[in-house]
């Protein structure tokens, strides 16, 4: 799964999308080099990749996103370079669109540069979100999201959490959702996502251990 | 699921309104506020409500107006450029005595500004912003989870004294996310019964009048003084504050809603670092907690204001605490975010100087 080319988040608003996708790229970027995050969120005025740019170019993972003023403006805009890294086979590239239809819009419009047998497309689910609550709310959602976007849903991703005062319970409780989604789809569940080393045991899929990266000014 | 819900502060502020009764939402949409206006357009028409998207803010408030007429309960959100043009209904509103609550996210002005967080709509919110003798409640959430309980008192509260009443939040507190526990639906039949006065065609009683006019100097002079007896009332039953670790403490911090936070985690560091603060955190920002303040403030060194704005609330903490003590101010603006770390070096500088 990581070793494909490019890597594409998809989901509902508040899912969780950008801090996979800024966690990701950083796993990847312990393999490979080099590695850009493409944030073609459209929707979301704060709390956005872009904000890491600095921190990722230390690193050297690239952030791509408008650039200058237009960087924090609420412009619908996408960059041209997203189209010219995804077609060069340089790079490796995590992909994060913003939630809801807008955001799979966005992705449908750079589908076709997104070479299907090299890319892994991922549904993010948090079940303790709003409009994601039921199954079926969510499978409803996932096949309409996949339509928009005109990519096919290659995995699913158990990102349940509520913040700070995920309990390793709550995680598990995804688990038991997610998988209910798994079997009503036909679609694999990649990993269940861990935030700042909370403890889980007797889980399911593969954990992804993550860092928070989008702070509040008092967590800073 | 459990009984928790992880939302973004727009989306928990919307559903706490509809779980209060509001089946009644006008409004358009604007940064960083617009997921509360979309998340009305989802789930209104859900449980049987009316969801209108006008074609401006002076639209929507007049929306508001005509629907606060019929004593359900109505609700809009909006941005600080919305809200300025929503000023002359508000002045309406408040003269025709109309329940109702409005919800500004604030991001940083004066004019277009930008879209990231702000608190320099202060004054706007709290000495009027519409013309005439007249005061809007105010409320300040510090957290989403309080910003969920004071949109239902805001309803409350405006029923209770047929007044319009402000949720002042700004953009972090309605774009971050946090996890909260929603209060029970409220049936919108079991509400404050308001058909004393509501318009609801006359049928054959005596048609009611509602309205913020009188030609006649003396008839609006006594509107105006029952207005204000009704403001002496609120002042008395509803003003709101928190304090956290002020008896013990040396030097106080006041701040509101995001900026609280914020100090929060300065008192915190400060006390690792053997410097003793407190926070007065008001919460109803009209009515303002002038005695409380004035009484947490005794015999502290000194009082430090903070603000996300060039210094609005502090002509309200400079008139609590008087000339007993120095009140120095810091703030951030244009929507800059003071962080703790900033806080604490402005605290120390004025430790320093007071030793």
């Amino acid at each position: 799964m990581l070793e494909k080319h490019v890597h594409v988040l998809m989901g509902m608003f508040g899912s969780g999308k950008t801090e996979i996708s800024l966690n990701l790229a950083a796993c990847i970027r312990q393999e490979r080099n080099p590695v850009a995050i493409v944030d073609a969120d459209i929707v979301s005025p704060y709390f956005r990749s872009r904000d890491l740019t600095e921190v990722f170019a230390e690193d050297n993972v690239e952030i791509i996103a408008p650039k200058g003023a237009f960087r924090i403006a609420d412009l619908p805009t996408i960059p041209a370079r997203v189209r010219g890294v995804l077609q060069s086979y340089d790079y490796s590239i995590v992909v994060d669109a913003g939630g809801n239809d807008y955001g799979a819009v966005v992705l449908s419009s750079i589908s076709g540069d997104i070479n299907v047998r090299q890319s892994a497309v991922y549904f993010v689910i948090n079940p303790f979100r709003p409009f994601t609550d039921t199954v079926n709310k969510t499978v409803e959602h996932l096949s309409r999201l996949s339509r928009r976007a005109r990519l096919r849903v290659d995995y699913l991703i158990n990102n349940a959490n509520l913040g700070n005062e995920t309990a390793e319970s709550d995680i598990l409780t995804g688990e038991r959702f997610v998988e209910a989604v798994s079997e009503a789809s036909g679609i694999p569940v990649a990993m269940t996502c861990v935030m700042n080393g909370t403890e889980v045991s007797g889980n399911s899929f593969p954990l992804f251990r993550m860092k928070k990266y989008l702070k509040t000014p008092w967590e800073v | 699921m459990t009984e928790k819900t992880m939302v973004k502060g727009n989306e928990a502020m919307a559903e706490a309104a509809i779980r209060a009764g509001c089946r009644l939402y006008f409004g358009y949409p604007i940064t960083p506020q617009s997921e509360f206006t979309e998340y009305m357009a989802k789930r209104l028409p859900e449980v049987g409500g009316s969801f209108l998207q006008s074609e401006s803010e002076v639209s929507a408030v007049n929306m508001i107006y005509g629907a606060a007429c019929t004593g359900r309960r109505v609700l809009t959100s909006t941005s600080g450029p919305g809200f300025s043009l929503m000023q002359e209904g508000m002045s309406y509103i408040a003269g025709a005595e109309l329940p109702s609550v409005f919800v500004n996210v604030v991001r940083g002005g004066p004019g277009l500004g930008d879209i990231q967080p702000a608190q320099s709509d202060y004054f706007q919110a709290t000495k009027g912003g519409g013309h005439g003798d007249y005061h809007a409640v105010v409320l300040g959430p510090g957290t989403i989870q309080e910003a969920v309980e004071l949109i239902s008192d805001a309803f409350d509260i405006a029923d209770r004294y047929r007044t319009p009443v402000i949720v002042l939040a700004d953009g972090m507190l309605g774009q971050m996310m946090e996890p909260v526990i929603f209060g029970k639906y409220r049936d919108p039949d079991s509400l404050p019964d308001h058909s004393e006065w509501s318009l609801t065609g006359a049928g054959k009683r005596e048609p009611h009048k509602v309205t913020s006019f009188n030609i006649d100097p003396y008839e609006l002079e006594k509107m105006n003084m029952r207005y204000q007896a009704k403001y002496k009332e609120i002042i008395k039953n509803e003003t709101r504050y928190e304090t956290i670790r002020t008896e013990d403490a040396d030097y106080l911090l006041v701040g509101f809603g995001t900026m609280g936070r914020i100090l929060g985690s300065v008192i915190r560091q400060a006390r690792e670092q053997g410097i003793k603060v407190g926070l007065f955190r008001p919460i109803t920002l009209w009515p303002f907690p002038y005695d409380q303040l004035k009484k947490s403030a005794k015999g502290k060194k000194y009082v430090l204001d903070v603000e996300m704005s060039t210094g609005q609330m502090v002509e309200d903490v400079r008139l609590a605490v008087g000339d007993s003590l120095p009140v120095h101010f810091y703030g951030r603006t244009g929507g800059v975010v003071p962080n703790p770390e900033e806080v604490l070096q402005a605290l120390r500088k004025h430790t320093e100087e007071a030793e």
